[in-house]
């Protein structure tokens, strides 16, 4: 890295809460793009990829994980401070992640039965999206996130315009591309209807049903659907497992999982 | 695309027999031609279109089973190639790519957009159906069709090479005979096959289809080859039965903008696009540009897009369609209305993909009947001819049964009747006679399977005698004689029937009528007054009527007496509950004529219409055909212009003294 250009640059910190690493790889993933990414950003600050730190203030923070413990109430608030441009990034980042499921748990119950010594673990009784605690500029979806999503931000970002990032259903990608509905021609359980794109329909591409880690799409019907899905012959459990994924906690997944719980219960 | 079609009547138009084993030829001949070759294939648990090599990748002995949200596939053992519908690809994905790079840009050296030529490459669409024709013609209207055009559609559209293919099936989705495109193509290919049990009858065109088709193996088909092509596609249009009543569908859907269905429809609607994604008309796009990480240069593709999609009508400002519902309506209303007003066609072919592909199973065929039914003339029906009509005959009816109404109102059961009787309508009446007892006339109060139903208030000598009869005892009737209420009138309407006291005896039939058929009016609603609840008509009809949920019956008494839990006042009183739009109010009204009267007024100052007023006139009558004389009001006759009559009819000598 040049260090001449750099002040020119935008400084970007990429840091994590309860998460798995993994949109942060998806990020040191970007091989073919990674040497004109570090040229035209100063990745600052990158615990996954380098020791070396760097304070802010930063122009862009990428954070991936969600708030589960009580410690990423306080970094989220520091990072916040410090970011000119906050992205979440990631199903845990933007919707809570499989970690928000304990929400509809006993807490207390799970840590008890999980840990040696229970009282040695701090952690919230919820999972929560980073939107919930602090003002967020941007958000990519996905788990992971998708490497062209990605991209585009970082161009959008050095172009200065809107991120082109489609507010739509899987089912448009499954269309555009030209493969066959699962639910229609299979019988498959599957949430792209209600699942935003921009994995360019990864599962259907490989014949099975979308998992819905993308989250919900604005105005995504999901009474209609789970109530399709229902109809179709799906036990109210299996169809709230459905909604219970990646990206349960955001609504209005959320509410379907709850009234499907209290059927259940 | 055609550019040469064949004129008829040359050789080229003419009929050949290709075996089945000889379709590898017809594959082989359109790629030595240059063309890559389109064709089904199964894929995915569907019959989807993709480049194909050779005849044997096409879908042999597979069939498609479809219903709304629904599409399996099935292996026959039988090795028809075209033996499916239509599936998931629509042919505009060659003609009108999902994703088409439309322009570049640079910033380098300067600054300058670039639009890259069209690079249409010579495909062969093999197993075009009808619908599928009509749909291409269809975009061929959108992109060529005015001022400004897509010349990347007139491009592919050009080196589109088109192998047509009789259907010789249908899908529960299908509905091509709805939307006259189908079943059978009639032109727009360059080849057409139709497949029978061995092969295809084949015919070319155009030129280059004819140049092809001379290539091929074939000989002329045999007289019984020949029908038994003709009758296949004959036979499709019997299994899709009868067309759905499309036709002025447009104008309707115009009127309906704020139809409650749209809401309902959306609430089930997910819009995931399906619908429009899969249609083989829908062209809408939006583009997306795709930048370089080095900020030199971008390019700008062209994505299908739906008008479903969130952003689709949003400005920096808001959303023009911000409710699910107007989404909705947006979808339908231009496939099956202002399509017309800007292209002059439907934007629908009737192939049925919208309705396989909806994960919700929406079928836009319900939606367009619940949203737009057809109106359906109103044609009024002729009255029978009666039976016995002249004064001196009659026909003779057996007494049936005999049930006392109220202390001086008396319903005989007449059975054993002539058939003209049973055919009568509600509303009508007959002229009862015993011998030595002079006729009178008599309402109909009820049609039964083998009986009508008289109601007779015994107050002359021939209704005192008739009152008195016993079961058994015969009959003399003419008729059915007058006109009948117009239920057709009030179809779409709030049907109001007012009765007064016996009046309800001539209404009994039209009640029944009502709730018959409940579900071709808007409401239907009774009201009922009489001076005592003594004087009630038919209390275990106004039970029933009033314990079901096809009519909404309100009674009302002038005088209460003990244990009368019920309303008090007169008729009109029962008005205050009227809570609907009265202009759409078809109101049919009998009793004594100063509660007509009364009855009308109040009607009328609720704000129905006087021609949707329908009054039955009680005279005296002699003859019951206009002979006699006696039951002339104004320039009518009551027997043979009415007794029912539309209020208008009657100007002012309605309630009028001494008329």
């Amino acid at each position: 890295m040049a260090s001449t250009s750099r002040t020119a640059q935008p400084r970007v910190a990429v840091a994590k809460l309860a998460s798995c690493d993994g949109c942060q790889l998806t990020l040191l993933d970007l091989e073919d793009e990674l040497l004109e990414i570090v040229s035209r950003f100063d990745i600052v600050e990158f615990p996954e990829a380098t020791s070396r730190r760097s304070p802010g203030p930063y122009d862009i923070v990428f954070v991936e994980g969600s708030i589960s413990a009580p410690e990423h109430i306080d970094q989220i608030k520091e990072l916040r401070k410090q970011a000119r441009v906050l992205v979440t990034i990631g199903a845990c980042a933007t919707a809570g992640g499989i970690q928000a499921l304990r929400n509809w748990a006993d807490h207390d119950a799970y840590r008890a039965a999980v840990y040696a010594h229970p009282e040695w673990i701090e952690s919230l009784s919820t999972a929560t999206p980073v939107a919930e605690h602090v003002k967020v500029d941007a958000e990519l979806r996905g788990c992971p996130i998708d490497p062209g999503q990605l991209i585009e931000l970082l161009t959008a970002v050095l172009i200065g315009r809107r991120p082109q990032i489609r507010d739509e259903a899987v089912c448009r990608e499954c269309k555009r591309k030209g493969i066959v509905c699962v639910v229609v021609a299979k019988g498959e359980a599957c949430m792209g209807p209600v699942t935003t794109s921009g994995c360019d329909a990864l599962c259907p591409t490989y014949d099975r049903g979308c998992y819905g880690c993308f989250g919900p799409r604005t105005n995504a019907n999901a009474k209609s659907w789970s109530a399709g899905l229902l109809q179709s012959g799906r036990p109210p459990e299996e169809v709230r497992r459905l909604f219970a994924g990646f990206t349960g906690y955001a609504e209005p997944f959320r509410s379907v999982i709850t009234e499907l719980g209290k059927a259940k219960g | 695309m055609i550019t040469t079609p064949v004129p008829s009547q040359t050789a080229a138009a003419k009929q050949w027999f290709l075996a089945r084993t000889d379709l590898g030829a017809l594959i082989d001949r359109l790629r030595e031609s240059g063309r890559r070759v389109i064709g089904p294939i199964v894929r995915d648990g569907a019959i989807v279109y993709d480049e194909i090599q050779s005849a044997a990748e096409l879908p042999a002995g597979w069939r498609d089973e479809q219903s709304a949200g629904r599409y399996r596939l099935e292996r026959k053992s039988d090795e028809r190639v075209f033996g499916y519908t239509v599936g998931p690809t629509s042919w505009k994905r060659f003609t009108f790519p999902p994703n088409l790079t439309i322009a570049t840009a640079h910033r380098t050296g300067g600054f300058g957009f670039e639009q890259p030529a069209p690079d249409a490459p010579p495909l062969a669409f093999l197993g075009v159906r009808a619908c599928e024709i009509a749909a291409l013609a269809v975009q061929d209207r959108v992109f060529l069709g005015g001022q400004f055009t897509d010349e990347d559609f007139r491009a592919r559209r050009a080196a589109a090479f088109i192998v047509a293919v009789q259907c010789t099936t249908s899908s529960s989705t299908c509905f091509c005979t709805s939307m006259g495109t189908g079943p059978e193509v009639r032109d727009g290919y360059d080849i057409l096959l139709t497949e029978i049990d061995d092969g295809f009858v084949i015919q070319a065109g155009s030129l280059e289809g004819a140049a092809i088709v001379a290539k091929l193996p074939t000989c002329r088909p045999s007289h019984a080859e020949a029908g038994a092509a003709v009758d296949k596609v004959k036979s499709v249009r019997t299994q899709m039965g009868g067309p759905l009543p499309m036709a002025g569908v447009g104008g309707r859907l115009k009127l309906q903008l704020d139809h409650p269905r749209w809401a309902l429809v959306a609430d089930r609607c997910v819009e995931c696009g399906n619908c429009t994604m899969s249609c083989p008309t829908c062209f809408c796009t939006s583009v997306v540009e795709r930048s370089d990480l080095d900020g030199k240069s971008s390019t700008t593709e062209r994505q299908w897009d739906s008008c479903f999609d969130v952003a689709f009508a949003k400005v920096a400002g808001g959303d023009f369609r911000a409710r699910p519902r107007d989404r909705y309506r947006q979808w339908l209303t231009h496939k099956f209305s202002t399509w017309w007003d800007q292209f002059g066609s439907s934007g629908c072919v009737g192939c049925g993909r919208c309705i396989t592909w909806c994960p919700v199973r929406i079928d836009v065929r319900e939606e367009l009947a619940a949203i737009a039914p057809p109106v359906e003339p109103i044609i009024q029906p002729v009255a029978v001819e009666p039976a016995a009509a002249s004064p001196g005959s009659y026909s003779i009816a057996r007494l049936a049964s005999v049930r006392s109404e109220t202390e001086d109102t008396t319903t005989l059961t007449l059975t054993d009747l002539d058939p003209a009787f049973l055919a009568g309508r509600p509303g009508q009446f007959v002229m009862v006679a015993l011998p030595a007892f002079p006729a009178v006339p008599i309402s109909i109060s009820r049609y039964r399977a083998n009986g009508i139903d008289l109601t007779i208030r015994a107050v002359g000598p021939t209704s005192t005698a008739l009152v008195n009869l016993r079961p058994g005892a015969k009959v003399g009737l003419r008729g059915p004689l007058g006109t009948f209420w117009p239920i057709q009138e009030a179809y779409g309407r709030h049907a109001v029937v007012v009765a007064g006291g016996v009046g309800l005896s001539p209404l009994h039939g039209l009640v029944d009528a009502l709730v018959a058929n409940h579900d071709r009016f808007e409401s239907a609603s009774l009201f009922y007054g009489a001076r005592t609840p003594e004087d009630q008509l038919f209390c275990e009809d106004l039970e029933a009527w009033s314990s079901g949920k096809a009519i909404d019956v309100t009674l009302t008494v002038d005088r209460a007496g003990p244990g009368w839990k019920g309303r008090v006042g007169v008729v009109t009183t029962l008005f205050d509950m009227i809570s609907w739009d009265c202009t759409k109010v078809t109101a049919f009204v009998v009793g004594p004529e100063r509660m007509m009267h009364a009855s009308v007024q109040g009607l009328i100052s609720k704000g129905v219409p006087a021609d949707r007023i329908y009054v039955s006139m009680e005279r005296h009558m002699e003859c019951g055909i206009g002979l006699c004389g006696h039951c002339q009001m104004g320039s009518r006759f009551v027997c043979k212009d009415g007794p029912v009559f539309r209020l208008s009819e009657l100007g002012d000598l309605f309630s009028r003294e001494g008329i």
